[in-house]
């Protein structure tokens, strides 16, 4: 299996290299504008806080038609001054190939995984190519505690708007937290760092013609680390600014393949879930600041408006996915003016344990299934955004405690209905 | 006297040799038929037996088959149910074989049409479920899409696709069944054509208002910078 | 008429000076139209052709705030179930009767018992689990009724007082049970006054306050069988299909929800419905077969919520409850003898012994298999496992009723 992917240049350059300390990968598809400063940073610190160990550049390129790899490959440090470098560097090698196998994030991690492999590296990390504000530490922030503390798997946490990431806050960051007992907060967060024999594990898994390759990537890494039993930790990043998501890209799609990954997952780890009680916090490195935030605009009658129109138009679907009396309250909610509409968070959690049995149960085609989610995710961010207006950071976190600490007492539900 | 004998008598004795002829034909396909009984009685018992053994009833509760027939009030087994269409078909089955047994020439023309008809009913039939399940299919798809997207008629729109994609298929298996094709034809024209004209009224002349102040609206938005939450 | 005095956790609702049906009627009228109401009877065709029906159906047609009544009718014929149609139609509302013995109904049990869920044999509590699916199927009604329908002394204050707790929409109640004095010339209730109250009460001296044990001790009449819920709890509830119908329904009352929420209500001055021979010696008739499933229910929910039994607890049970029971007849007589009632204490000491060997029974039986009788599965349960099963039921009932 392992060499059938890599391109014969590549596995050249791999036995010119032959084995290396820390490999860092970046998945790359038209980004010509911004893989610029991710490659400066990751190789200033490297060079900064790793110099004595050989590092890798892996860029895994999805077919860019914008330069992108001509790009990487001319990229350097201009100016090694100006970031503190004192230390003999060590050599820095820099692969950037395109990859082989369906098109999506999951492909460009899989050749990552196998250069790891290949190279037998001992702690790797994964960044986004669109980041901009990724700085020199976050190399550190990655890599140091697989490489100095053992850890197999470190996680990102960000400083973000108490209004972003709302599919994480609401569905998948509780969610996972409830099943496998481990409050990573950012499960999907896109920047990982992990360990060599975490790398050689993922790619055990026959999942590289699935779903899970297209866009399920980051929730299935997250997942298999901790129910396998990896060494789970998390590193404060500040904040995440990549380049706006197209605002065409379409929620329910998204939200759907999101879903989608987490409950299929579930299948395959029923019985590491159902023995699961409560949860634990993961250790946490990094030193964790305030970050200053853009004012975020939220359309909060829009959503109001389509979830009103789910209540309308999606009713069987939602009778037979959440049976009468929960869709009795949702109608109940629906009918209460918008000053006053607070979506209850027991409902709520319902509402996601039932969409992960039905999804189990292969009641409906999966995608209609999950797509008809939708109205009520958005009512779920509405109240949320309405709840949270006049609160702090830290406030509207709490209330996101709130709704797991929800999740983790109703999972009894999930459980005794998952046959 | 003799000539007057033989008149009465040649006549009958013709009745006679024909009945003697037509006999075995008859026994035969009464024999048929009973052992065509006999065998759609013995094949339903062991269908029964393994519908039974893989539990069938239980699977057709929990996948929704069930429901269906009680909503045609019918309320007997769904084991029993399938049991009984297989052994009616069997019967039609031998009772046709029996007819063609009987070797009367018409009988055989209809059994050999009955036969060659098969095809087509059972064509017509795949037909009709594939099609009901398509039709289903893509009804929901458009529901979702178009509440997702915040049309606030969705589920009209959703109904009429579906009730279009209905009569097509209702229209593709009539003619599967060579039944009055071209009144099938003219008549799925009409309703379709009908349908899709009205829906195309009701759009023009209620969404006129609703159409210029959507195309306002996006003019409007591409000229603010938009940001909203990341959801992702 | 009785005193204000609130007994134990729940609410007692009494009557209180000169309650006016009239006034209760205008207000669940209104009250009604956003807490519809369905009437659930669970009946014999028997009972049609006794005392108490025809005065039933009589005041039940005078009732203007109900949205649908579901008779549930067992041991009927097909011409029986007619002619128990007939005679409900004078009652204007929506009247549905579910053919119990009816094919399509048979069906449905079959479809039940095929996917492994056990919902009992023929009885109160199978019929009124049925009903409630039928109502629940429906969502129409957001509050159930049920009372029986061999009472012979019917009036429809009786229904009004009993549904307005749960109806009226200021008032934030799940459950009302109904209470009422059963006194002919002399008093009747017997397992209640002289098995279960005794019963409770010692059991608490045993094993100490239980909040299960207080919660069943404020109902004053709890095997009453007239009772009004929400129809999620209807949803939610598994009920016994024994006579243990009443406590394993007050005891998933308790399980499920706040006694806050929960109240009894004086419905009646005076109550009379068919009585049960007291057989003391066959276990399977009457009131043997009553006191055991009523003691088997209360130990199950105890030992449910961590109590330990033990032969050395039963022995003391056996003892302590005769001698609470026979305190109990000399307050009984004491009450008899003021009223002027007929009281015979050789029969309530009678009555006495043999739900001593009841009780005995009872524990026996419990240390065997304390998993006992099975509850009947939940609704929700049930349309997890045959997501269609409520559709079907619907089309049972109205096909039958066509």
């Amino acid at each position: 299996m392992g060499s059938i992917t890599l391109r014969k240049e590549v596995q050249e350059q791999l036995e010119r290299i032959k084995t290396a300390d820390i490999l860092i990968g970046i998945p790359s598809y038209n980004n010509a504008r911004t893989i610029g400063h991710v490659v400066r940073a990751v190789h200033a610190g490297i060079a900064k806080y790793f110099p004595d160990k050989k590092a890798v550049l892996v860029n895994s390129d999805g077919g860019s038609i914008d330069g992108t790899i001509e790009l990487v490959n001319r990229t350097a440090i201009e100016d090694f001054q100006s970031i503190l470098l004192h230390h003999r560097i060590e050599p820095f090698f820099k692969i950037s190939t395109p990859y082989i196998g369906i098109p999506g994030k999951g492909s460009a991690f899989r050749s990552i995984f196998e250069i790891a492999a290949a190279l037998d590296v001992k702690a790797c990390a994964v960044v986004d190519s669109d980041l901009r504000s990724i700085t020199p530490e976050w190399v550190e922030l990655l890599v140091k505690p697989v490489i100095e503390n053992g850890f197999d798997y470190v996680a990102p946490l960000y400083h973000r708007h108490k209004y972003d990431g709302t599919i994480t806050n609401s569905i998948v960051y509780p969610l996972t937290r409830a099943l496998y007992g481990k409050s990573v907060r950012q499960p999907i967060g896109g920047d990982f760092g992990f360990s060599g024999s975490l790398a050689k594990f993922y790619l055990t898994k026959d999942v590289w013609n699935t779903d899970i390759a297209r866009y399920g990537i980051d929730i299935w890494m997250t997942t298999e680390a901790i129910a396998n039993n990896f060494k789970i930790a998390q590193s404060f990043l500040g904040a995440k600014i990549h380049d706006p998501k197209d605002p065409g890209s379409d929620l329910s799609a998204m939200l759907a393949q999101v879903t989608g990954s987490a409950f299929g997952l579930m299948e395959a780890y029923r019985d590491a879930w159902k023995q699961v009680k409560g949860s634990e916090a993961v250790p946490t490195f990094g030193f964790q600041y305030m970050v200053g935030l853009e004012h975020v605009k939220v359309d909060v009658n829009r959503m109001l408006t389509l979830f009103r129109e789910g209540v309308k138009g999606l009713r069987e679907i939602w009778l037979s996915v959440l049976g009468a009396g929960d869709l009795g309250e949702v109608e109940a909610l629906a009918n209460r003016p918008d000053r006053e509409f607070r979506f209850p968070l027991q409902l709520w959690t319902r509402i996601v344990y039932d969409y992960a049995l039905a999804y189990h149960k292969r009641r409906l085609p999966l995608e209609h299934l999950l797509k008809s989610l939708t109205p009520l995710y958005l009512g779920k961010t509405a109240s949320f955004v309405m709840e949270v207006e006049d609160m702090g950071q830290e406030e509207a976190e709490e209330e996101i405690e709130k709704l797991c600490r929800e999740f983790e007492q109703n999972k009894e539900h999930l459980i005794n209905n998952w046959t | 006297m003799d000539d007057f004998l033989q008149l009465i008598l040649e006549p009958m004795k013709e009745v006679f040799s024909k009945f003697k002829e037509f006999t075995p034909n008859i026994l035969a396909a009464m024999t048929i038929l009973l052992v065509g009984i006999l065998v759609a009685r013995i094949m339903k018992a062991v269908l029964l037996r393994f519908l039974r053994a893989i539990k069938f009833d239980s699977w057709s509760d929990r996948m929704g088959l069930t429901v269906v027939m009680r909503k045609g009030d019918l309320w007997a087994k769904p084991s029993i149910a399938v049991g009984s269409i297989v052994f009616w078909l069997l019967l039609i089955v031998s009772l046709l074989t029996g007819l063609s047994a009987l070797k009367i020439h018409a009988i055989d023309n209809l059994v050999a049409l009955f036969f060659l008809y098969l095809p087509r009913a059972f064509s017509a039939v795949l037909i009709l479920v594939f099609g009901y399940i398509i039709a289903g299919f893509i009804g929901r798809a458009v529901l979702i899409r178009a509440v997702n997207s915040g049309y606030h008629y969705a589920k009209l729109l959703a109904e009429a696709v579906r009730l279009l994609l209905t009569v097509l298929i209702l229209a593709m298996a009539l003619e599967q069944l060579r039944v009055a094709p071209g009144i099938v034809v003219a008549a799925f024209s009409i309703i379709f054509g009908g349908i899709v004209l009205a829906l195309a009224v009701s759009f023009g002349v209620g969404g006129i208002d609703a159409a210029r102040r959507m195309i306002e609206k996006k003019e409007e938005e591409r000229g603010e910078d938009k940001k909203d939450i990341e959801h992702i | 008429m009785g005193d204000f005095y609130q007994t134990g956790v729940i609410t007692t609702l009494h009557s209180l000076g000169k309650p006016s049906l009239e006034r209760l009627e205008t207000e669940l009228r209104q009250f009604s139209s956003v807490r519809p109401v369905a009437l659930v009877l669970p009946a014999l065709y028997s009972e049609f052709e006794g005392p108490a029906m025809p005065k039933i159906v009589e005041e039940l047609a005078k009732v203007k705030y109900l949205k649908e009544i579901v008779l549930v009718l067992d041991k009927a014929s097909e011409k029986e179930f007619r002619k128990a149609k007939e005679f409900m139609s004078p009652i204007t509302c929506d009247v549905k009767i579910v053919h119990n013995d009816g094919k399509r109904i048979g069906e449905i049990y079959d479809t039940l018992t095929r996917n492994g869920l056990d919902v009992g044999q023929r009885g109160k509590g199978r019929s009124a689990w049925l009903a409630y699916g039928y109502v629940i199927g429906r969502g129409q009604s957001d509050v159930i009724a049920l009372h029986d329908c061999d009472i012979v002394t019917y009036s429809r204050e009786m229904l009004a007082r009993l549904c307005y707790p749960i109806v009226n929409p200021n008032l934030d109640y799940v459950f009302c049970k109904g209470f009422y004095s059963r006194v002919t010339d002399r008093l009747h209730g017997r397992v209640t006054r002289l098995m279960m109250t005794p019963l409770v009460r010692s059991v608490q001296q045993l094993i100490g306050p239980h909040r299960f044990l207080l919660f069943l001790d404020s109902f004053r009449y709890p095997l009453a069988g007239e009772f009004c819920m929400i129809t999620d709890m209807a949803r939610v509830n598994r009920i016994p299909w024994d006579w243990g119908l009443e406590v394993g329904s007050l005891a998933e009352v308790y399980r499920n929800y706040s006694p806050r929420r929960v109240c009894q209500v004086d419905i009646a001055m005076t109550y009379e419905h068919k009585h049960q021979a007291l057989s003391a010696e066959d276990p399977d008739k009457g009131l043997m077969k009553m006191t055991i499933d009523i003691c088997k229910s209360i130990f199950r929910t105890l030992a449910s919520e961590g109590t330990t039994f033990s032969d050395g607890f039963f022995k003391s049970l056996a003892v302590t409850y005769l001698r609470n029971a026979e305190d109990t007849i000399t307050k009984y007589e004491a009450d008899a003898a003021i009223n002027g009632l007929v009281f015979d204490r050789h029969e309530e000491a009678k009555a006495v012994e043999a739900f001593t060997r009841g009780i005995g029974m009872a524990a026996q039986a419990f240390m065997e298999n304390p998993m006992g009788t099975p509850l009947i599965p939940n609704w929700s349960r049930v349309t997890s496992a045959i997501p269609g099963i409520l559709d079907m039921l619907k089309k049972a009932v109205d096909e039958d009723n066509k």
